[in-house]
């Protein structure tokens, strides 16, 4: 067990069973570039067709660019709320003492785990009591909130590792709580704090069914629901647009992941973890 | 069950960590492989039991050739540093595991665990999960584990490590009875040469992946091959000093003595370098050969007093004495060697 | 220690507090309440509306209101008071047939089209066409029928406006009768219960969750343990390749799905060249990709979890198994599996809470299709009852209903969780104590 050689059967076993993935993932890559044959899914020729939306509306559907300046809004949005928000209470809850802070502990464990999709008929009607159905600023609110129990409970994660020594020893050389934590401890979970980022941009990046339902109009659209649109409207079949579109869209998702794959490793598996 | 390695090697990708090891163990002796960590003598046990493949080489047990079976198909019994019993099943079923898999009759597998119990003093821990055991408990399952389908070879990987001071010295006796009374051919891995010393019919000392010497604790510590043996065994450890010949004596800065009768002319010469080692027990007042010197170090063991001694160009030896400290720090002193219990290395550390 | 009490943690948890309430805490508690009223895109969700339509006066009727006064509620009056004088000089006609109407009509009402027709008639300078008389008849007609009211004072004015004239009793009774505002009710669950749909969206999940969760939790194994006995870099591959699908936006992940299993797509042109004509797949076999799509996503979680389990297990351990003489089939079932009890059953529960809720990717390759609720699943169908169906009629309170069922196992099931967290330790105190 010590020095592993590769067992053919296995590896080619693991192959068949990739291959959708790989096969998938391939050709939204050679059909944006390649105009479709219909006999058979190699490629004919290369082409640039398909990129058309980048300089021209496709009718019916808007700008690609008002999606993407959209979805980059929301997602950093996001990002800066989960981050700012989950880093302040995430300390509070690993490292203060105050009443009740056992049933907030509870509290936002329960709501981790709690599916909140479910509420999407609720917040759809309060967003709509309130004046905020199909704006881009109630959706990033609704996303980041519903991120928010995940995003403590990472922090919270970060902040039980840095040593109480450290804490102890601020205290000790005078300073405040709030200077022991923003000027030690906040330096100490630098990369906690970058993997959550990069987690809530990926998921604001991504998000679909919140704007979908949130904020359907073409003012507020974002890119996952611009895709979708074009993908269900019967004057449009054309594979070659939708992937390149979609690459469009996915490029800054796999650049990350590429990048960050071995943090998210991490907060994928962990982040569910105690 | 008589154990051999032939031309034993092992490497790790390109890095070498046993080389043309040769190693008989005799039916039903217990050795112990000692070295320093690192000195790949872990690597030799997990090569013996299969988990490693042999990169080299043949091992027989007996007159079988089993350097290319899996752990699988060897009929071995292993004790690991950290006991490894399966924290999901209870004691019963920790020692019953190996038959398990073996496929014998539950009657069958009811009788060898008891049976096996009782040997080890350890019935009424049956029923446990080894998550609610002691050090020592833990330790006795995973010896029965290893013993309960009569092994052809027992290995233990510094199966006392874990423990603590107490339990160590109890299970040291109590591994060597069972051992004894199984009646199968043993290696015992440690670091420790008090362990090895105390437990083994033989010791066989690695360093850096190759037997420095193979032989009984006493043949060891009296008549040691090289200065790495001389250096290993013995606490509190030897004492060297460097040298050179001169007419027949050794000389070095605030040493200087005939050397022995036994150095014929041949096996030295003069202006060769040579270290000499002197175990503590033979630096004391009454010896004949003087040495002479300041005290440095005081260490007072209860029952005897270990001193350092520096002579003038800096050399140090050590000695222990019985009957209480008599002797203080800064205190200059003229005591004795005995040049005949002393060792004598030529550059290469081979005993001369 | 008084003194010493410090407001960090106020500030501290304050911001995230307010925002988890108002839009977590509080739509949990909203779904429950939304589910006890009649809203829908009819009703609309604000509060009363008094609407009458042609079909309120049939019901009217039926409802023993006084035939005539019925009758009067559905008629139109047209009076040249001084609204519709003003609508009529708006209304387009020349100049000298406005003024001639402002000299001779003011003040005049009608009760039939026909009448004030005549009267039009009867004028010097009178409209020609009969678009023109249509055009000064829709300028003074006052009607209630289809007109929105909100608030009761503005329908009696309605009223008022066709000279319909009732004491109180009967104006009361008629607001309730015309209120089309949704009303508190527990209709939702009576049918919920008595739906046939009820059942078939039941079964749908139960299907959809158990062989999701077959493959999920099934592939998640064999990759984590396959990717544990090989050889380090061929495991990283794989464990990559089977992340991309979580990675992706969904939007692109299930596109890619539907490009594989379309007629012109991989599925058909690989299996073209065994002679298979071509065909959309996914249509011939809905729940197969639907599992297969699902199933691809869920199993990267898994697998990373039980790898980093398997990796937990001390070496030791199996190195034990191997000299005792298990083959690595026996050391899977016989030590791998059973030391990996907890996170198989973490994965598997954690899983179907997040099967049985979310239907986005569902949404997005059948959107319960082909044909009648063949892939819809209760999440689904919640979410087409309120927010999008063919009918127009959006449910919300019956939608919210519907959620309520899964809000309502979402927190059974979170519960369940805490309970296998050592929630104990997870709240410690902490040492350090202002």
């Amino acid at each position: 067990m010590g020095d592993r050689k590769t067992n053919w059967p296995l590896t080619v076993f693991l192959l068949i069973v990739s291959a959708p993935i790989l096969i998938m993932y391939l050709w939204l890559f050679i059909d944006s570039i390649s105009e479709i044959n219909v006999e058979s899914i190699w490629p004919k020729e290369f082409t640039l067709r398909n990129w058309r939306f980048l300089v021209q509306d496709i009718p019916g559907h808007g700008s690609v660019w008002t999606a993407t300046r959209n979805t980059t809004i929301f997602a950093a949005s996001v990002v800066t709320i989960v981050v700012a928000l989950s880093s302040t209470a995430g300390y509070a809850l690993s490292r203060l003492k105050f009443p009740y802070r056992a049933q907030f502990l509870g509290f936002v464990l329960l709501l981790h785990s709690f599916p909140s999709v479910t509420l999407i008929i609720s917040l759809f009607l309060m967003l709509r009591m309130v004046g905020l159905y199909d704006t881009l600023i109630g959706v990033i609110l609704v996303k980041a909130a519903l991120e928010l129990p995940f995003g403590i409970w990472i922090m919270k994660g970060f902040y039980d590792t840095v040593p109480w020594e450290i804490e102890m020893a601020g205290l000790q050389d005078g300073a405040s709580r709030f200077q022991v934590w923003h000027k030690l401890v906040l330096p100490q979970i630098m990369p906690g704090i970058a993997a959550l980022a990069i987690f809530s941009f990926m998921a604001g990046w991504s998000e679909f069914v919140l704007p979908l339902i949130l904020a359907p109009s073409s003012e507020a659209r974002l890119l996952s629901v611009y895709l979708a649109g074009l993908m269900i409207d019967d004057y449009l079949s054309d594979f070659g647009l939708f992937k390149a579109v979609g690459l469009f869209y996915v490029v800054p998702v796999m650049i990350f992941y590429l990048f960050t794959q071995d943090k998210l490793m991490n907060i994928y598996g962990g982040g569910t973890k105690g | 069950m008589e154990i051999r390695l032939e031309n034993f090697s092992k490497s790790f990708g390109p890095v070498k960590v046993i080389e043309d090891m040769d190693l008989t163990i005799g039916d039903c002796e217990m050795v112990a492989l000692l070295g320093p960590s690192g000195c790949g003598k872990t690597t030799t046990l997990y090569a013996v039991c299969g988990i490693h493949r042999v990169t080299s080489g043949r091992i027989w047990f007996g007159d079988k050739d089993v350097t290319d079976l899996p752990p699988q198909k060897k009929n071995v019994g292993v004790v690991f540093q950290s006991f490894a019993l399966y924290p999901h099943l209870s004691v019963f079923e920790n020692i019953a595991f190996p038959l398990r898999i073996r496929k014998d009759g539950s009657a069958e597998i009811e009788r060898l665990v008891k049976e096996m119990a009782g040997v080890l003093h350890m019935e009424e821990l049956l029923d446990r999960r080894p998550g609610q055991l002691s050090g020592g408990q833990q330790q006795r399952v995973a010896l029965a584990r290893a013993l309960v389908r009569q092994p052809d070879v027992l290995l233990m990987d510094e199966p006392l490590a874990n423990l603590d001071a107490g339990l160590r010295l109890e299970m040291r006796s109590e591994i060597r009875r069972i051992q004894r009374e199984n009646g199968c051919t043993s290696i015992l891995v440690t670091h420790d040469q008090v362990e090895a010393m105390s437990m083994c019919d033989r010791i066989a000392l690695m360093n850096d992946g190759k037997i420095q010497q193979i032989g009984t604790p006493d043949e060891m510590y009296q008549q040691p091959r090289n200065r790495f043996v001389a250096g290993f065994i013995g606490n509190p450890p030897i004492s060297f000093c460097d040298g050179v010949i001169q007419d027949h004596r050794f000389v070095t800065e605030g040493l200087d003595f005939d050397l022995p009768d036994r150095f014929e002319a041949a096996s030295i010469t003069a202006g060769q370098k040579v270290t000499i080692g002197v175990r503590p027990e033979y630096v004391r007042p009454e010896f004949a050969v003087p040495i002479e010197g300041e005290i440095t170090f005081v260490e007072s063991q209860g029952r005897e007093v270990l001193y350092d001694l520096t002579l003038a160009g800096g050399k140090v030896f050590r000695s222990i004495q019985g009957g209480g400290p008599k002797f203080k720090i800064g205190e200059n002193v003229r005591w004795g060697i005995d040049i005949g219990a002393t060792f004598f290395f030529d550059e290469r550390g081979n005993r001369i | 220690m008084r003194g010493r009490r410090s407001l960090l943690p106020v500030w501290f948890m304050l911001p995230a507090s307010v925002a988890v309430t108002v839009f977590f805490v509080i739509p949990v508690f909203m779904t429950f309440v939304f589910s006890f009223t009649s809203m829908s895109s009819d009703t609309g969700i604000l509060g009363n509306r008094y609407i009458v339509t042609e079909a309120t006066i049939r019901e009217l009727t039926e409802r023993g209101v006084d035939a005539d006064l019925v009758k009067r509620l559905g008629s139109r009056v047209f009076a040249f008071d001084q609204a519709g004088l003003a609508a009529v000089g708006k209304s387009g006609l020349k100049p000298p047939v406005v003024k001639e109407i402002e000299e001779k009509l003011a003040g005049a009402v009608f009760g039939s089209e026909k009448e004030l027709f005549a009267a039009l008639k009867s004028l010097k300078n009178r409209p020609r066409s009969f678009r023109d008389r249509k055009a000064v008849s829709k300028a003074v007609v006052n009607t209630i029928v289809n007109r929105e009211f909100r608030t009761a004072t503005g329908f009696r004015a309605g009223l008022a406006s066709i000279n319909v004239e009732v004491d109180d009793a009967t104006f009361d009774r008629l607001l309730g009768l015309v209120n089309t505002s949704w009303s508190w009710t527990t209709k939702n669950y009576v049918e919920l219960l008595a739906s046939d749909f009820t059942l078939k969206i039941l079964a749908n999940t139960m299907f959809y969750v158990f062989f999701t969760l077959i493959f999920n939790v099934g592939f998640a194994l064999v990759l984590a343990l396959a990717t544990f006995y090989m050889p380090s870099g061929q495991s990283k591959f794989f464990r990559a390749v089977w992340l991309i699908p979580r990675i992706s936006p969904s939007v692109i992940y299930v596109m890619l799905w539907k490009w594989f299993t379309f007629d012109s797509g991989f599925m058909s042109y690989f299996l073209g060249t065994f002679g298979v004509a071509p065909e959309n797949w996914l249509n011939e076999y809905p729940w197969t990709f639907v599992i297969f799509a699902n199933g691809f996503v869920g199993a990267s979680m898994g697998m990373i979890i039980f790898a980093s389990a398997v990796l937990a297990i001390p070496r030791d351990v199996l190195h034990a198994a191997e000299v005792d003489g298990a083959y690595p089939w026996q050391q899977v079932r016989r030590v791998i599996l059973p030391m990996m009890a907890w996170p198989i059953l973490f994965v598997t529960s954690y899983q179907t809470l997040s099967l049985l809720t979310s239907f986005e990717y569902i949404l997005l390759l059948t959107d319960g299709g082909p044909g009648f609720f063949t892939t819809e699943t209760w999440a689904l169908n919640a979410y087409h009852t309120a927010l999008s169906n063919y009918y127009g009629n959006l449910r919300y309170g019956f939608g919210a209903t519907l959620a309520v069922v899964l809000v309502v196992v979402g927190i059974a099931l979170s519960l369940l969780y805490l309970r296998l967290f050592d929630f104990k330790a997870l709240v410690a105190e902490p040492p350090i104590e202002s």
